[in-house]
């Protein structure tokens, strides 16, 4: 069933996607490129449609409209979550395994079969001490680690993840934002949402999010400019004013 | 203590469970329906209809005399009473379905009768299920007492006892011994639905779902995987009860100790494994519809909510406690529709009637029973949808 796009160019694209429950429009009509190796920040309030836009790219959720394509494949494919890792809001994982279990477990429904992925998982995200402890017992901050690493498990080349860093302390974010880094350099396309406007500025572009709407999309320092102010809620709030006008030029800005 | 706060935390409550609408109709309208359901099943309980063989073997006056007033006895009840050559063959009318019931004059009767003895009738049944088989004991006394009032002369002679036989089964077998089957049935059933109800759910409301679901693995996979984690307990679990119940170890007195029995004892006609195969079957289908209801609950609460609905009606309907021919006559399609009463009915067959592969009856029960696993199965996995939201 899964269409392959020819070009194969942007990691992953959407087109006039849409998603309605009821009345509300979750995601309204958004269109855009992402390119391999990047890191994009989904930035918007609670409610913009971070969360659908993401289910929708990774195939959780069935587009009302539109298109979703990752790595030339469309989603909705259940063969193409094979190379996305999808790190989700809440923990989702088992209380009742430890850590490596739980590691141990996605690497196996992705279809890991190096034995030694979910301890190198684990290792990436310092959990390699605690990996013998019950996930249930491990405090707010090591179970996002370890969500972490079951969503890396399998090396994923395309990487949603839906507010990593809530609930974790300062010294852990600059951990993350490390590691994502690292992931970045190694061809990784990283989406990350956040409402948190000072992550903001560590992704290589940012599209601000407003009732289901990408309402403009640049680099931090790009947005700040053309929004004629130093702070980057300020120039949210300043293209929130006129939503749904994106000027043309910033759908391929910086790239 | 503080009213203001006592009258919050009321306040609270009340709050609470106004809005759940779920619990508010198990409070209120589960006990209404399901008391009325009962008394339904009780008051409108269908007459056992008694259709006997009646062997005499008595040369006398008095057994032939007998035997005609109870055949007209049994017919004016709605019944039908033909005359047996042997006990064999009419014990074979039993086993084949085409009669409910034997009841057997002795050669003494009249003898016995004139003696100024009491005779005994003898009246067999099948077995198979205690209360249905009272009833037709029941429905033979009752014809009995209006055909010696016109058969026999009154005054001198005695009403005969009845001494009560059963074809499967030792004569002396106990209320346990037919409850076995039973509960066999009933607690794989119930136990694998809340295991399989209350932790789907959690893997639902935990977030565990939604990032399974972002993995490769297909609905189906996960169905089967549940399937084979649950039924590995199931298994263990019918394992444990089925030797409890077979079990029968005889522990000596031991110094102040009195000397007792470990275990229900229970006599098993047929194999072990075969009741084993009914229960697995059962549970696997019990898996399915755990996963199916976990939909339907967004708390562990509503799981333990759809027991009164799923369970306690099975109960009722499945030939559990009351046998399924005795329900109201519109109640009887429902009965055919449920797991349970091809479970129960397989398990009495093979630990009553000792049935093997060969019973035609038992293997119906096992087709039906593994259609119903794989129709749980299949909405199972329908409802597993990628798109939760």
């Amino acid at each position: 069933m899964a269409a392959v796009d020819a070009t194969m160019d942007p990691a992953i694209r959407a087109v006039d996607l849409r998603k309605t429950f009821g009345a509300i429009h979750a995601v309204d009509g958004i269109t855009f490129e992402l390119q391999a190796g990047r890191i994009y920040g989904l930035l918007g309030p609670n409610g913009s449609g971070k969360t659908t836009l993401i289910r929708l790219l990774t195939g959780l959720a069935r587009p009302s409209g539109g298109e979703a394509w990752v790595l030339g494949v469309r989603m909705p494919s259940r063969a193409n979550l094979a190379r996305v890792g999808y790190m989700t809001q809440s923990d989702g994982i088992y209380a009742e395994l430890t850590s490596r279990e739980n590691a141990r477990f996605f690497g196996a429904l992705y279809g890991v079969t190096d034995a030694a992925a979910a301890d190198e998982a684990l290792a990436v995200v310092d959990l390699a001490d605690r990996r013998d402890d019950l996930s249930g017992q491990l405090s707010g901050g090591l179970r996002r680690r370890l969500s972490l690493a079951c969503a890396l498990v399998h090396r994923p080349p395309v990487l949603f993840l839906d507010e990593p860093t809530v609930g974790v302390d300062p010294a852990l974010r600059v951990q993350f934002w490390e590691h994502f880094r690292r992931l970045a350099a190694g061809g990784t396309t990283i989406v990350v949402s956040s409402h948190v406007m000072d992550e903001a500025d560590r992704c290589d572009e940012l599209l601000f999010m407003r009732d289901g709407k990408v309402i403009a999309r640049g680099s931090g320092a790009e947005l700040r400019a053309r929004a004629g102010t130093t702070d980057l809620e300020q120039a949210f709030l300043r293209f929130s004013g006129d939503a749904g006008t994106i000027p043309a030029q910033t759908g391929t800005a910086a790239s | 203590m503080s009213r203001r706060r006592v009258v919050a935390l009321w306040r609270r409550l009340v709050q609470e469970l106004r809005r759940d609408h779920r619990s508010m109709a198990l409070l209120f309208v589960a006990p209404v329906v399901l008391t009325g359901l009962l008394a339904f099943v009780l008051r409108e309980q269908q007459p056992a209809t008694v259709d006997a063989v009646i062997v005499n073997q008595d040369a006398g006056q008095a057994g032939a005399k007998v035997a005609t007033s109870l055949a007209s006895g049994i017919e004016a009840d709605g019944g039908s009473a033909t005359s047996g050559d042997s006990e064999a063959v009419a014990e074979a009318a039993l086993v084949d379905g085409s009669a409910s019931v034997v009841v057997v004059i002795p050669a003494d009767f009249s003898t016995a009768l004139a003696g100024g003895g009491q005779p005994t009738l003898t009246v067999i049944t099948l077995g198979l299920e205690a209360s249905a088989d009272g009833s037709q004991v029941a429905g033979v006394q009752k014809a009995l007492a209006g055909a010696l009032a016109s058969a026999l002369p009154s005054g001198g002679a005695r009403i005969p006892t009845i001494s009560h036989g059963t074809i499967y089964g030792s004569g002396e077998s106990d209320l346990v011994d037919n409850l076995a089957p039973v509960y066999l049935g009933f607690f794989a059933y119930f136990f694998v639905y809340i295991l399989t109800g209350v932790s789907f759910l959690r893997e639902r409301v935990g977030g565990t779902l939604e990032r399974l679901l972002a993995t490769p693995v297909a609905r189906g996979e996960i169905v089967l995987g549940y399937s084979l984690g649950f039924g590995l307990f199931a298994t263990l679990q019918c394992a444990v009860l089925l030797g409890w119940t077979l079990l029968d170890l005889q522990v000596p007195a031991i110094g102040p100790l009195p000397a007792f029995s470990f275990g229900l004892a229970v006599p098993v006609a047929g194999s072990p494994l075969l009741a084993y195969l009914v229960v697995l079957l059962l549970a696997l289908g019990a898996v399915s519809l755990g996963i199916l209801l976990s939909t339907f609950a967004r708390t562990e609460l509503q799981v333990i909510q759809f027991i009164p609905l799923v369970i306690v009606p099975q109960a009722l309907l499945a030939g559990v406690l009351f046998p399924v021919s005795s329900l109201p006559a519109i109640l009887q399609p429902i009965s055919a529709i449920l797991p349970l009463t091809y479970a129960v009915n397989g398990l009495r067959e093979v630990i009553i009637a000792g049935a093997d592969l060969s019973t035609r009856a038992l293997q119906v029960d096992l087709l039906v029973l593994a259609g119903f696993a794989v129709l749980f199965a299949a909405l199972a996995g329908l409802t597993i949808r990628r798109e939760i939201a």
